[in-house]
């Protein structure tokens, strides 16, 4: 019984449930910002802790933010 | 006909007063068209988090419409034929409320 020490991870609170957003706009830079990394990549879900519609649908935000220049594309910013 | 929206970023060296007159001239496209212009939000000037054709500011503008295809493809068209447009996007926002229900 040695493997009864399994570790649970820690549920993690659901940024957007917090934020009480339903829709995902790519205008919502602010909300975005918070799934970017400081090199402007996009967060990964086990970071983020969003579900995975959810994070599909904010990974298409941010590049369609990208297209209009409200958002750095990765690397843009030469760090 | 379908919900559009339309993010156009115009060249920060146009008077900013000019701009909303300008691209009402645009919407005549969709107008003309049968479609309507529900919503037009200029944002004024903004910095872009990088920078498009050697300019690092631009005025953003958000506009709502109604409109066929066929009008709202054609308006993309003839914006990007203006220089002083740095960028288009048209989007079909109705798309993410739907499933995000």
């Amino acid at each position: 019984m040695a493997k009864a020490e399994i570790r649970k991870p820690k549920p993690k609170s659901n940024p957007l449930k917090a934020a009480d957003i339903t829709v995902i706009d790519y205008k919502d830079v602010a909300l975005l910002r918070k799934f970017i990394s400081d090199r402007g990549k996009i967060r990964a879900r086990r970071v983020t802790g969003v579900s995975v519609q959810e994070q599909r649908k904010i990974a298409q935000a941010i590049k369609n933010a990208r297209e209009v220049a409200l958002l750095p594309y990765s690397g843009a910013g030469r760090g | 006909m379908r919900p559009y929206e339309l993010m156009v970023i115009i060249d920060p060296e146009v008077e900013e007063r000019t701009v909303e007159p300008t691209i009402d001239k645009f919407l005549n496209v969709i107008r003309n068209d049968g479609g309507t212009v529900d919503n037009v939000d200029i944002w004024g000037r903004r910095r872009l988090a990088y920078d498009i054709q050697k300019k690092s500011e631009g005025i953003y503008a958000v506009v709502n419409f109604t409109a066929n295809p066929d009008a709202a493809k054609e308006l993309d068209r003839q914006l990007s034929l203006n220089e002083t447009i740095m960028r288009t996007k048209i989007i079909r926002p109705e798309e993410q409320k739907v499933s995000a229900k």
